[in-house]
């Protein structure tokens, strides 16, 4: 009796997950499908799940002649990089502050940094602009990183945070006793142990930035400077859309941020979690 | 004391002034542009008659439905999904660890690749949606899903749901790890069935990740842009924009820097307030149990 209990809950969860999986991987199956599909099989109607004779054709269309995709690669690298390392250097210094550090107006300052958390970007985009322009910055990359440092400077700092107040204390004070000055306790103790918490912060900002669109779409002017997210639409065509190759870039474009994902998903998802749990 | 004051003051001082300098001194530009009717090439100041004229533009009310509609049916799908994909995966199954890097995966997909893809899945020709539904007798001839009405809107909240649910999934798990076992141990003395230990345990157990979660999905959504943007371009007819998407219209298609910043200010007071009411309620209720 208990018996036949217990294989019937495992049998509905395991149906329950192959529901679960094939919702959420049905999407990048349609994807993967139609990037590898041979152009007359692109437009077949009824559409196919599996390719008939998978190519790798579109994948070699995305970086051929007259195609600007290698250089939206090197471009988003170039700008989610720099904001990343930008981020990375204040939110060291501003989360250890906020971790550990006693000065009056902390909380508050840091509900501050909480509450940036709430601004609608779209609702900055208009003055933003307006001072890049009066100050010849449109059309830079510059532009984007400096936009892009408004969001996720709060962001890295709050996760950082998380990270830092996961250090037991005693180990600064052990080193504090030991004669180091704070500067050193911080430096050389506790940086060293929190490397995985900025390793994942890293990867975060690197992750929100290397997707960021509206920005993207409104400072950049020129065709050579986009970066991928805008620059994946040069495949949406005004009347036929060459649907092998946008999936194919699709696929490209999400590579790196998977990637990524995979080497830190546990700091992160730790970080993530736990920094909301402390607030 | 003194010296570590200096030393966190200036430990701090970088991110805030990127804060000021960034964030609150472009909120105060937006208010005031906000009353003029400022333009690619002229500003005239209208003052307070600015807001008259928002509170007449039939768009207002539409923007605002929408924006609700679109949040609410988000978050309560994104919570139902979440949790329950959560229960799931935190039961004992061979392949576990895997399935769980797998359901993340919408999350870490960038936000105009999973646009283009649910464009292709809602095409009338080519999509599998549309496909199946056929196959299956649901409709009798394909639908364009996107270009309807009454339809694109919600085809948009499909789309966002899967994509943003994996996040509560994540919170959630680790929510549910931090549910003391002796709890449903005693729980189970007391003759609880399942139900009654999801109610009486699991719940009041994750109270607090549940109220983070609901709330960082409620602005994540809120200001979600590229979905509705790539997907729709908040039309047909202009049927499906939502703030973020109809601010940018306004600024950036036809340069009405004054009406979008009005429209911006809308945006921002309802975020704040709704997030004031909301932290508040469950700062009540926490602190009286």
């Amino acid at each position: 009796m208990m018996r036949a209990i217990e294989t019937r809950k495992k049998v509905v969860t395991g149906i329950f997950v192959v529901l679960l999986v094939a919702f959420v991987l049905f999407p990048f199956a349609v994807m993967i499908s139609m990037s590898l599909k041979e152009p007359d099989e692109q437009f077949t109607v009824p559409p196919r799940l599996i390719p008939q004779r998978p190519t790798v054709v579109n994948y070699f269309h995305v970086f051929g002649r007259g195609s600007m995709f290698a250089r939206y690669f090197l471009n988003s690298f170039l700008v989610a990089g720099s904001t990343t390392l930008v981020v990375v250097a204040v939110a060291i210094f501003s989360s250890y502050g906020f971790a550990r550090l006693y000065f009056p107006g902390r909380m508050g300052f840091f509900t501050l940094l909480l509450l940036s958390q709430l601004f609608p970007l779209a609702a900055i985009i208009v003055p933003l602009y307006r001072i890049m322009s009066r100050v010849g910055l449109i059309d830079s990359f510059l532009s984007l990183i400096i936009a892009y440092l408004a969001f996720s400077v709060p962001v890295g700092v709050w996760l950082l945070r998380g990270f830092f107040t996961g250090i037991p204390r005693d180990l600064e004070e052990a080193a504090l006793i030991d004669g180091c000055t704070r500067w050193q306790a911080f430096w050389k103790v506790v940086l060293p142990l929190v490397r995985p918490g900025i390793g994942a912060t890293a990867s975060y900002v690197f992750f929100i930035t290397w997707q960021e669109f509206m920005f993207a779409l409104t400072f950049i002017t020129s065709a050579e400077k986009r970066t991928l997210p805008r620059g994946i639409f040069d495949f949406v065509g005004q009347y036929e859309t060459i649907w092998g190759n946008l999936m194919a870039a699709s696929v490209l474009i999400c590579v790196p941020v998977f990637v990524i994902f995979l080497f830190v998903q546990r700091h992160l998802v730790g970080g993530l979690t736990e920094g909301a749990v402390k607030g | 004391m003194k010296r570590e004051w200096i030393s966190g003051y200036l430990f701090i001082l970088p991110s805030l002034v990127l804060l000021a300098v960034l964030l609150f001194y472009p909120l105060v530009l937006t208010f005031i542009y906000s009353l003029s009717d400022m333009s690619l090439t002229a500003t005239r100041y209208l003052g307070i008659n600015a807001y008259q004229r928002l509170l007449a533009s039939p768009m207002l009310a539409r923007v605002l439905t929408n924006s609700l509609l679109w949040t609410v049916l988000v978050i309560i799908f994104q919570f139902i999904l979440g949790l329950s994909s959560a229960i799931l995966l935190n039961r004992s199954f061979f392949g576990r660890t895997l399935v769980r890097g797998i359901v993340i995966l919408p999350w870490v997909m960038p936000g105009v690749v999973a646009a283009m893809v649910w464009r292709l899945l809602y095409d009338p020709q080519l999509g599998m949606i549309n496909h199946y539904l056929r196959t299956l007798g649901i409709i009798d001839r394909p639908l364009t899903w996107l270009s309807l009405p009454g339809l694109a809107l919600y085809a948009v909240i499909i789309a966002a749901i899967w994509k943003g649910f994996p996040f509560s999934t994540l919170m959630y798990l680790a929510g549910l790890q931090t549910v003391p076992v002796e709890l449903y141990e005693a729980s189970e003395i007391d003759g609880a069935g399942d139900w009654g230990k999801f109610f009486h345990v699991t719940l009041p157990s994750m109270r607090s990740i549940i109220t983070i979660t609901l709330l960082l999905t409620f602005i994540w959504t809120f200001n979600y842009f590229e979905l509705v943007y790539v997907m729709t371009g908040g039309g047909p007819a202009e049927s499906s924009h939502i703030f973020p998407t109809y601010i940018y219209d306004l600024g950036f298609r036809r340069f009405r820097f004054g009406e979008a910043s009005r429209f911006a200010v809308i945006d921002f007071i309802i975020l704040l307030v709704f997030s004031l009411i909301y932290v508040r309620l469950s700062l009540k209720r926490g602190s009286m149990e």
